[in-house]
């Protein structure tokens, strides 16, 4: 949709302006000055400054923001906007209320209104909606550029984008998805098809095969960051992308052996085993990688189903037929985007054959699922898969759930994708999410994922 | 054969429709799919997936939608679920008289993907007219003194109760209700009360002796029954419809959808007496994940301001009928309208009933209206969230509506002694 126009000269009816517009602070402070028979003058008055710190960091890592030098008790607005590599304009603002020495530390002070209520200090980062609706911001170049966000503080409210008001105050901050001495490195070995991201030292460091779901191609953002942290991550391609079948039309788990046994045989790769990162579809691929290959012996599972679905599986003679999922059952949201939630039914009670047999995984798994999910029950299938695992005596798995997280479980500061376009589909998917409980769920499962896999991938298990 | 029969074929709006399809295969799926397009181009569709019983047969009043707009049991389903191509439209009826709104309903087999339009054919088609105005109805412009509306009169001899029906601050002139309830047999004034013609496009006062013009002009018009009049209000219409009750006499039955106890921003003036509006933060304004602007949390609901500056309701003389969506984003109705009932209690008065429906928004309309849950308003906001639940929000407005004939009937037309009491 276009920017919201919001006519700030006109008295509107539904919203009386409170606020003396066209004085700027120092005027009102002025003002106020009169009333008390207090003298002032501009040169005694704090200078305005905005810093957000550090200025340059992973996408990864908070910033702290603060503005000083603001009259006392002034209420502003704070912007922040981004432009993705295809020009997608991204958003967002809310409003602040500068405490008696006239400050404002994202930090402490609570967001009145906008894009979130409360003490946030990274909600205007999660918080970026995308001018043109249903764009996902994905970061396509990670090593040698970052985003740039650019933070404006404004005086009182302003929900218009106006050509005409400046910014009292700026300041840009970087985001990047790789960390200093990361390399990259293409992948076309044998089948394998990916990006390889290898942490600078001697290593040896643990290895992940980090995988994508429906949206296809090769996202390598994630894989980078989780290098940035010590991990030796090879994104992994599986359709749509170079000389990988346009679509998927059947699961080859060989192709992902090949994955596994690359990443092994990789020298400043910690042996024996190695742990995959997958969502979504790459998350079903990633439970069948548990059970299957014996190289995988930890995996993270982010909304995905416990059961083999809408295409075959194959494992050298095995063919593990699929679930299909109910098209009538397809719901659309006010929006007009497909909501699928319901389009699947119980695994265990549809076909037992085509559930993942989970009692055959010998690493830890670990399940991360949003309760606010609109694409998939990721909760019902996780503890369908560890009521199975308790059923045969075993206690290697584990569910983070997360209530109010959406499907797009994403590095923490990513802005919620509530719904968007993908490929090959002419309605726009819901995915789902309550932005401030998603923010946190995004937070704390990074936490939890990297421990994981320190956890099972090093032999000290830190 | 496939046959999809639709009764009536021509109804008016608020009027349910029985839809059925039969001569399918036993226990084929197949989709239904409701479009629309209104005066200006924009167009709404709907679809909901079902599955033929064993003898190739789907009722709408019986059958369950399996998925698409709705799900369950809903025969009117695909009238109320009609979403807009373009998400930020609202559906309006600009000419009640002379046209309808033309639904198509089309058919499908199931394996077809959920598209919003298809170059296929469908298996049966029908196309149903929903008419704002009943047979009869007459519209009369009203540009007397200051006032600017129109009335509708229903057909038939002697008089009908009357009522002002006012919309809120999207201004203009809004009949379509006005022409229903005439409809429905009340003597019904759409009044404007900003932007519209000669009116200004946003008034700094609300000066009630323009209200009270209004409510003197329909007493005195030959179809219109007394003593007294109603009131049928929506949002900043409401605020007004409230004020009205409270000053004027004429008064004596006012519906008030969604609307505060209190004056929200230029103050009403009533023969010298000033009445000033509550004060708002406007850095409580909230903007959820798709953009929309919601105005809910700007008014402070507790504290000594709230206290002092709402509406004297007790004063009022007629009955209240208060309706509240309950996920209404843009006015805290629930809270404001709870605030006029504990006020009116106080001051030992009953006369009151507050209908208050879960999952509804801010615009709730007659029966069978589409949610609509954002749209802008010209110079002040061009996404607003008024909320609501597709579902919820539908069978609030089919029981408010009956709710609101049934209150202006009692309270309106006198009561004829039963003959016992002679």
């Amino acid at each position: 949709m276009k920017s919201l126009e919001f006519n700030l000269a006109t008295p509107a009816i539904i919203l009386a302006l409170a606020f003396p517009w066209n004085l700027s602070p120092a005027q009102s402070l002025l003002h106020q000055g009169r009333a008390e028979s207090t003298t002032w003058c501009h040169c005694q008055l704090p200078m305005l400054q905005l810093t957000a710190n550090p200025a340059k960091a992973l996408a990864d890592e908070p910033v702290h923001i603060r503005v000083t030098g603001l009259p006392s008790s002034q209420v502003v607005t704070i912007k922040a906007s981004l432009k993705d590599e295809k020009g997608n304009l991204f958003q967002s603002k809310a409003f602040y209320r500068a405490n008696e020495a006239g400050e404002v530390d994202l930090a402490e002070a609570p967001a009145f209104g906008g894009d979130y209520v409360g003490v946030h200090p990274m909600g205007l980062f999660w918080s970026l909606k995308p001018e043109r609706a249903l764009r996902r911001l994905l970061k396509q170049d990670v090593m040698s550029s970052p985003f740039w966000v650019t933070l404006e503080l404004y005086d009182s409210v302003c929900i218009q984008d106006s050509a005409t008001v400046l910014p009292r105050a700026s300041q840009m901050v970087q985001r990047w998805f790789s960390g200093p001495g990361v390399q990259r490195q293409q992948i076309r070995e044998g089948r394998v098809r990916g990006t390889f991201f290898l942490p600078s030292g001697e290593g040896p460091f643990p290895g992940v095969i980090d995988m994508f779901g429906g949206i296809g191609g090769l996202v390598e953002f994630r894989a980078s960051l989780l290098a940035a942290h010590g991990f030796a991550v090879l994104a992994l391609a599986y359709f749509a992308y170079e000389d990988l079948p346009d679509k998927l039309l059947e699961v080859d788990l060989e192709y992902f052996e090949e994955a596994a046994n690359f990443l092994l045989a990789h020298p400043k790769v910690q042996r024996p085993g190695i742990g995959v990162l997958s969502v979504c579809k790459g998350a079903e691929i990633g439970l069948a990688m548990a059970c299957y290959l014996k190289q995988v012996v930890a995996t993270v599972c982010i909304n995905g189903s416990n059961a083999i679905t809408e295409v075959p599986l194959r494992y050298k003679d095995l063919v593990v037929t699929p679930i299909n999922l109910f098209p009538e059952r397809t719901q659309l949201h006010i929006s007009g985007a497909l909501r699928l939630r319901h389009c699947r039914g119980d695994p265990w009670e549809l076909n037992r054959q085509s559930v993942l047999p989970v009692e055959k995984a010998r690493g830890w798994i670990l399940f991360i699922v949003g309760e606010n999910d609109e694409f998939l029950d990721g909760r019902a299938h996780a503890e369908q898969a560890l009521a199975q695992l308790r059923s045969h005596g075993r206690s290697n798995g584990r569910i983070l759930a997360y209530p109010g997280a959406g499907h797009l479980i994403e590095p923490p500061y990513a802005p919620l994708c509530y719904m968007s376009w993908n490929p090959g589909i002419s309605l726009p998917l819901l995915w789902g999410g309550d932005r401030v409980a998603h923010a946190a769920a995004q937070e704390h499962a990074w936490g939890e994922i990297q421990k994981f896999f320190r956890q099972h991938l090093t032999p000290a298990g830190s | 054969m496939v046959q999809l029969t639709a009764t009536p074929l021509s109804a008016l709006v608020d009027e349910p429709v029985h839809i059925r399809a039969t001569g399918l295969t036993p226990l084929q799926l197949v989709v239904f799919h409701a479009s629309l397009e209104d005066e200006v181009g924009n167009l709404f569709y709907s679809r909901a997936f079902y599955r033929a019983n064993e003898v190739g047969e789907i009722d709408l009043d019986h059958a369950a939608a399996l998925g698409g707009d709705y799900k369950g049991v809903h025969p009117m389903g695909l009238f109320w679920s009609l979403k807009p191509q373009k998400l930020v439209t609202r559906l309006l009826k600009r000419d009640v008289m002379t046209s309808p709104f033309r639904v198509q309903i089309k058919l499908y087999d199931r394996h077809l993907p959920i598209e919003t339009k298809t170059s296929e054919a469908p298996k049966a088609s029908v196309t149903l007219e929903r008419w704002y105005v009943a047979p009869g109805v007459t519209r009369i412009p009203v540009r007397e003194g200051r006032l600017r509306g129109t009335l509708f009169v229903p057909s038939g001899e002697g008089r009908f109760p009357g009522v002002i029906d006012m919309y809120g601050t999207s201004g203009g002139l809004l009949e379509f209700r006005a022409s229903l309830l005439a409809s429905r047999g009340f003597a019904s004034l759409a009044l404007a009360h900003c932007g519209f013609e000669d009116l200004p496009p946003q008034p700094d006062k609300v000066d009630l002796e323009y209200f009270e013009e209004a409510a003197n002009f329909l007493l005195k018009h030959p179809k219109v029954l007394g003593p007294g009049i109603g009131i049928v209000s929506v949002c900043r219409g409401a605020e007004i419809g409230l004020s009205m009750a409270i000053h004027l006499k004429q008064v004596t039955a006012t519906v008030l959808i969604n609307g505060p106890n209190f004056i929200f921003s230029i103050p009403h003036v009533y023969r010298g007496q000033i009445l000033k509006p509550r004060p708002h933060s406007v850095q409580s304004i909230s903007i959820n994940a798709l953009g929309f602007v919601e105005f809910y949390s700007i008014f402070d609901e507790s504290g000594p301001e709230t206290s002092q500056s709402c509406l004297p309701i007790e004063k009022a003389r007629g009955p209240f009928l208060f309706i509240v969506g309950e996920d209404d984003k843009n006015v805290n109705g629930k809270v404001f309208a709870k605030q006029a009932t504990e006020q009116l209690k106080r001051h030992g008065k009953n006369n009151w009933t507050l209908l208050s429906y879960p999952g509804a928004g801010h615009v709730i309309e007659p029966p069978y209206s589409p949610l609509c849950c954002v749209s802008g308003i010209a110079n002040v906001c061009s996404a607003i969230h008024w909320g609501g639940e597709v579902v919820p929000h539908a069978a609030a407005q089919e029981h408010s509506w009956k709710e609101i004939q049934k209150f202006l009937r009692k309270h309106l037309t006198p009561v004829i002694p039963s003959s016992k009491y002679f």
